[in-house]
């Protein structure tokens, strides 16, 4: 794998000034991002500032409507066909929040399904192949099981192995662990960190603060619509220089565990601000 | 067969119940024809009405107003007016018109009438049904499905149709087994189903009870192999995790 500086000229993913609004509610007020080939890159930021947006318009499920988008040779801003999305969304992965897994087929049928009807692979291969995905995210042995039946981490391990099938060049995580208990946190966040390891392209909206810090090359993050500051984690969990950066991390980097646990009422839920939630 | 039909007469009249007609070969005949066309009449309507609500779902779930709005309006008149008049009005007014029209070459007979106005009023139930599968499934799944490179109609049959189709099953077996109870309309206009046999053999004799037990017997075995055949249908598509 190259090291990211050797390309530095040419990342594969490229977002300039983007801008988009549902309604009145404008969502993106100009976003420049880039992500090399072979890199890490988290999205951090508050809910609703516009972080899955953006991982919506790299893979065209939302339209711009100004800036660019480029992802390789591809202008995704620019793409008007369906057969031209198709060609770029056979290249890029998507995992979502809340799985979103085929629930009337079984796993291996979930994987097996897209390869097979989009890129035309024989059922032998694609089966064989997905057979293969699904020892590397450690769920072979609910090949035959359907969504229905399996916890939200395991659902969530499919979906990735689903993406993967694909072959994409990148996949874009769009907070993944979000919808997750704290101990299945973990069993995903591994397999994205081995997947990071063997340098795939991964662009993550996430809201674990920890794990971005620890995998990613580049961490951007955003507000209302805009990128507040981007640089290395250490800069940005470490010396943040925006005041707006600063405030949020520290509520999201455990100020609100250091409070002092409420010695009244046990039924009383103090201490909800540790909770994050997310939409 | 015969003996054993003569052992039921035979019991029958213990209970005061005359099935005599049921030994005489004429009118024991136009009750098997009867029956052979009322489960050909269900057949013909259960398809054609499937395909009709198809059809309208799909128009109305298009997203094209110049598709939505007919079907919406030709759903309206048709599930919120009497089906026996629809009958009486398309027999009787549109049949006589294409007959002034083009005189004998008119091809639609009493039982094609029947099949296409019950395909057509049940068909709007079918298509609201469908409509409510379609829409309960998850944009978020569609999404899904998109960023997995589905072309359009690809995520049409793979994805959408197939949840849709689980969603409606319910209320769609509900329509078939009203579907089976309403060819019974037939009669009214000479289409010779058992309801009209029926009819033709207690104007003769005096055995209208013993008639209304064997119709109503009859018609609840039909609308009985409808429904086991769409629990069959809902078990066999069952998506474990979901219901239950």
């Amino acid at each position: 794998m190259p090291s990211p500086e050797t390309r530095v000229g040419q990342p594969l993913i490229s977002l300039r000034d983007v801008h988009l609004s549902f309604g009145s509610n404008r969502v993106l007020k100009g976003i420049d991002l880039d992500v090399q080939r072979g890199q890490a890159v988290s999205i951090i930021g508050p809910s609703g500032s516009g972080k899955s947006t953006i991982l919506r318009c790299i893979t065209g499920l939302l339209p711009t409507e100004r800036g660019s988008i480029r992802v390789g040779d591809t202008d995704v801003h620019a793409l008007k066909s369906e057969a031209q999305r198709i060609e770029l969304r056979k290249r890029v992965g998507f995992v979502f929040q809340q799985y979103n897994l085929f629930p009337h087929l079984s796993v291996l049928e979930n994987l097996v399904i897209a390869p097979r009807k989009v890129l035309g692979e024989t059922a032998t291969n694609a089966e064989k192949h997905a057979r293969e995905l699904l020892a590397k995210v450690r769920m072979e042995h609910k090949a035959d099981a359907y969504p229905g039946q399996l916890s939200g981490g395991q659902q969530q391990r499919v979906a990735i192995a689903r993406a993967l099938a694909m072959r994409p060049e990148l996949i874009l995580f769009d907070e993944v662990t979000s919808a997750l208990d704290p101990e299945t946190v973990g069993e995903v966040l591994t397999v994205i960190r081995e997947l990071t390891e063997e340098g795939m392209t991964c662009v993550l909206v996430t809201h674990e603060m920890r794990f971005a810090e620890d995998i990613s090359d580049v961490v951007y993050f955003t507000e209302n619509g805009l990128i507040v500051e981007h640089g290395s984690p250490e800069h940005i969990f470490q010396r943040p220089t925006n005041e707006r950066t600063q405030t949020f991390l520290r509520h999201a980097l455990g100020d609100a565990g250091r409070r002092p646990v409420a010695s009244g009422d046990p039924f009383l839920l103090s201490n909800i601000s540790r909770y994050s939630l997310s939409v | 067969m015969t003996d054993l039909l003569e052992l039921f007469v035979q019991a029958a009249a213990k209970f005061g119940l005359n099935y005599g007609f049921l030994l005489d070969a004429y009118q024991r005949g136009s009750l098997v024809n009867g029956a052979i066309t009322t489960i050909a009449l269900c057949a013909f309507t259960i398809v054609g009405s499937l395909l009709a609500g198809l059809a309208l779902a799909a128009m109305l779930t298009s997203g094209r107003p110049w598709f939505a709005r007919p079907a919406r309006v030709f759903i309206e008149v048709t599930r919120n007016t009497p089906t026996l008049v629809q009958l009486y009005c398309a027999f009787l007014v549109l049949n006589m018109l294409l007959t002034q029209a083009v005189g004998a070459a008119n091809p639609l007979t009493p039982f094609a009438w029947v099949v296409i106005v019950i395909s057509l009023h049940k068909g709007a139930f079918h298509a609201e049904a469908l409509r409510a599968g379609i829409e309960a499934v998850p944009r978020v799944t569609l999404e899904a499905a998109s960023s997995l490179a589905f072309s359009r109609r690809q995520l049409l049959w793979n994805v959408q149709l197939p949840l849709a189709m689980r969603f409606a099953l319910p209320s769609l077996i509900n329509n078939l087994i009203d579907l089976v109870k309403m060819t019974a309309v037939a009669s009214a206009i000479a289409v010779g189903d058992i309801t009209y046999a029926s009819i033709m053999i207690w104007t003769q004799s005096d055995n209208v009870l013993e008639l209304m037990i064997l119709l109503l017997a009859f018609f609840g075995l039909l609308s009985f192999v409808v429904n086991c055949v769409g629990r069959a249908l809902e078990a066999k598509l069952r998506m474990p995790g979901y219901g239950h």
